[in-house]
Parts: structure tokens; sequence; C-alpha cells
């Protein structure tokens, strides 16, 4: 009898797909063990645990996976893919994960960290480096959260860490056009 | 070896005590590793979880521009995005013809990337023990590591993931005493610190009970978020869950750098939150010079 071979894009649903085609890693190896929650810093506080949200990624779940708060709440420790015996890379697709709930809307309401990435890169993309200070300002002028740690603010002054200018590198314009050329994915 | 020292962002600002101790330990060793010119930004957390391109493309722009020459850097986080763009790199001829593209010249990926804490714990050990003025004499420390500089091991090569002992091993030539604890690479929360600092307390609390119950007089740390959280986010846990610390939390630079004989201002003690003034003198380990 010929054995029964299943590949893996006949019974992997479309985000899998989507994401290993992306980051190269590999949704279905999965095979729940959960060590990776287990040395999770924030699988105990978010809406999942990093084993689940694999699984639902597994089972296709776009829109559980994609609204979910984890993905955003993920610290990029990279203690997950470093313990796990199958090699899928939870960082990574937390980070592609991150993409497409952000291009389709989906991100998980109260969520911040996409207006702190968008003003950090704004920051490298015109400065060529992250003036703390400006970024603060920028994201809380965004996100309105005028008073999270405004007790913080004078200490880090008199300890001369929050200097009023930063540095600035030359070559804005070339800096534009890198980040043009890498958002249309480094094609000749 | 001579190198070309990438300080990254934070060593401009909130690690700024990181870069004056760096170097004031390098100066007091002969290490040469001049500033990185023109360096931008690694990009960070930010890059990477935003666009992986552009999250190897920095990097790669700045370690071209090392023109082969070794690069040292001091930030984990730096660390890790060098290291991450360098594996992606060398290991795919596809990522590294983008990269090229996005940068505009080829980058092989080859560039040698290190930590400060290998430069020092690895290659210099011998000359700095030769060096020791003022050993670290009964000072009982928690080294913490962090996330990523063990993390992960296929890419950064960096000691042993789960119990890395490179900074106990420098620390321990510098006279103190390093001890075993379970939270050495635990996260601290990292950048959440701005978006959601109640993850922060949280993570920071328990790193810094662990080390309370581990008997220490103090943390070492090697990064910038790493040190800043610890310290700075003592009060809020005090204010969060009543508990108080009063733990200093030290670069390991800082520390080094006294035991080589620098003054509490060549190392910038003055910028710690957590004042480490009293723990010092009651070891010894500060003169009269110790201003505030």
């Amino acid at each position: 009898m010929t054995p029964v071979i299943l590949e893996i894009d006949t019974i992997c649903g479309s985000l899998a797909g989507e994401l290993a085609a992306a980051t190269g890693i590999s949704p279905m190896s999965c095979y729940q063990c959960a060590k990776c929650s287990s040395g999770c810093p924030v699988a105990g506080r978010g809406d999942l645990r990093t084993h689940e949200l694999v699984r639902l990624v597994q089972m296709d779940q776009r829109q559980a996976v994609l609204s979910s708060r984890f993905i955003w709440e993920c610290t990029s420790c990279q203690t997950c893919v470093t313990r796990c015996p199958q090699n899928v890379d939870v960082g990574a697709m937390n980070d592609a994960l991150r993409a497409i709930s952000l291009r389709e809307g989906l991100v998980a309401a109260g969520t911040a960290v996409p207006v702190f990435n968008e003003a950090f890169l704004n920051s490298v993309r015109k400065r060529g480096r992250v003036h703390e200070l400006g970024l603060m300002a920028t994201y809380k002028l965004r996100t309105k959260r005028f008073f999270e740690d405004f007790d913080k603010a004078p200490t880090m002054f008199k300890k001369g860490k929050l200097p009023l200018f930063g540095g600035r590198v030359r070559g804005k314009s070339e800096r534009e056009k890198m980040f043009k050329r890498a958002g249309e994915g480094g094609k000749p | 070896m001579k190198y070309a020292f990438y300080p990254g962002c934070s060593l401009d600002a909130t690690a700024k005590d990181f870069q004056v101790s760096t170097l004031a330990v390098a100066g007091k060793i002969g290490l040469e590793m001049p500033e990185l010119e023109n360096w931008i930004c690694c990009g960070s957390t930010s890059a990477h979880s935003s666009d992986p391109l552009l999250a190897d493309a920095l990097p790669a722009q700045n370690l071209r521009a090392a023109k082969g020459q070794p690069v040292a850097v001091a930030c984990a986080a730096c660390y890790s995005r060098l290291k991450m763009a360098n594996h992606h790199i060398a290991g795919d001829a596809a990522v590294r013809a983008e990269v090229a593209q996005v940068v505009g010249g080829d980058y092989d990926g080859l560039t040698p990337v290190r930590h400060m804490l290998e430069i020092l714990g690895e290659d210099l050990r011998q000359d700095i023990a030769a060096k020791i003025r003022r050993p670290l004499t009964g000072l009982k420390v928690a080294c913490y590591y962090g996330c990523l500089l063990s993390r992960p091991p296929e890419v950064t090569k960096f000691d042993d993931a789960e119990n890395p002992t490179l900074m106990d091993k420098l620390l321990e030539t510098a006279g103190a005493t390093p001890v075993d604890w379970p939270h050495k690479t635990e996260c601290c929360g990292a950048s959440f610190s701005i978006t959601d600092s109640s993850i922060v307390v949280d993570l920071s609390d328990q790193i810094l009970s662990m080390a309370q119950a581990a008997g220490v007089d103090c943390i070492a740390t090697a990064c910038p978020l790493c040190q800043l959280n610890l310290d700075m986010r003592q009060k809020d846990i005090e204010t969060k869950y009543a508990r108080r610390y009063d733990m200093p939390v030290f670069y390991f630079t800082q520390l080094l750098g006294l035991a080589l004989g620098c003054s509490a201002s060549e190392v910038s003690l003055d910028s710690l939150i957590v004042d480490p003034r009293e723990l010092l003198q009651s070891k010894g380990l500060l003169g009269n010079e110790v201003k505030r």
C-alpha cells in the first residue's frame, strides 16, 4: 500500500501559509508542548498564551489572532524560540502578525505600540538617530498620555539622561530613499 | 585588537553613564575603540516589528561603514540587531540582495560584532586582572544579562543561553562576589516602559525580588533598558506593591571601572537613581571624591 503523504502546504490554512512565506517559519510544526508559554514573561497577563496563539494560527483563526492583545504585548525576549523543540520562531511570527494586524486595521484597542513604533522610525528617518526626549514628546502628543510617568521627567533631566538636543547624522535625503526602497521590498 | 565602537542612541541619553563608564574602562586598559563615524540607529524593536527588511538594512548600513573592522557594542539591543542582520544577510542570498538594494551596496554579513562583555570578559580578562587597583571585596552582586545578549543562541552565540557566566567571571576578577541566582536572563519588559509600563513594573519587581532573596548588595547590568527599568521603576513598585528594595543597579562597566581605579565621576555614579554611595562606602570602595 502506498503511504499517504501530507505536504505541509496542503494542510495548513492561509494564515500559517502567509506567515511561512513571509518569514520562513513553520507554525504548523508546533505540537503544543507549551514550553513557550511556560517561559513567556507576558503569558500570564495577555488574552492568550504563546502556544494558544500558535494553535489559533494553525486553525486559521485570523480575526482572533490579528485582533489579540498578545501579539502587541510580546516583549520580543526570544525565550520561546530559544526553548522551542520544533524551532517555531514565535517572536518573528509576532513581528509578521503585527504588520498584518496593522495593515488590516485589526489592532487591539488601547494598544499604543504602533504609534510608538511609527514615531521611533520617523525619528530614525529624519535624524538618523533616536532623540529619546523628542520621541517621548511625539508619542505623548499622539497618544494623549501626558501624565504617565510625568514624575520621572525632573529626575531624568537632573541626572542628565534626557538631553534637550539629540544627535543628527547627515544624509537625510539618502535615508528617505533607503526607507522608501525598504518599503518596496528591496526590489531592483 | 582595535574596534569601531557603535554606541547606539540610548548611550547618548538615558544610558550616558554606560557610555562614560565603558570608555573609562577602555581607557584604563588601553583598549582602542574610536566611535564609528556617522553611525545611525539600529532600528531596535520598532524596526523589526514593522518592517523586516528595514530591520536588516539599518544595521547593515552601519556594519558596511566599519569597512571590515570588528564592531564593539555596549547596548544589548543594538548588539542583538547587528548580530541578527549579520545572521540573515550571511545566511540568505535573497536577503543579501534585497539589503544591497536598500542600502545601495553589497554587504556580506561577515563583519564581526562583539559585545563589551565578550571583549572584556573573554579576550581581556587576564589583562584586567593585572590592572585591578581597588578590588570589589565583599560586594555581593547579582549579574543580570537580560534577554538579548544570549538569545537566540544560534544568532548571538553569546556564552550560554540559559546560564551565562561571562559577567560573573569578569566581576569576580574585579574582586566582587557574584551569586548564583535564577533570573539572570529573565525579561525586564524593555521598551514597554513607554507603551505599557505596567508590564515593566511587574517584570522588574520579579527580578528585584529574586535578587533580594539571593541576598545581594546590588545588581549589575549590561543593557540600557535593563538598567533603567530596574533602577527607575523601584519607586513605582513601592507605590504599586508596597515593596521597597533600595537596590543599587549598576552597569557592569561602572563596577569594573571602580575596580580599575576610576573615580566615582569617571564612571558617572551620579547618574544612578537609587543612590549607591552608602553601599560603596560601607565596602570601602569610595574615597572622599564623590560629589553629588
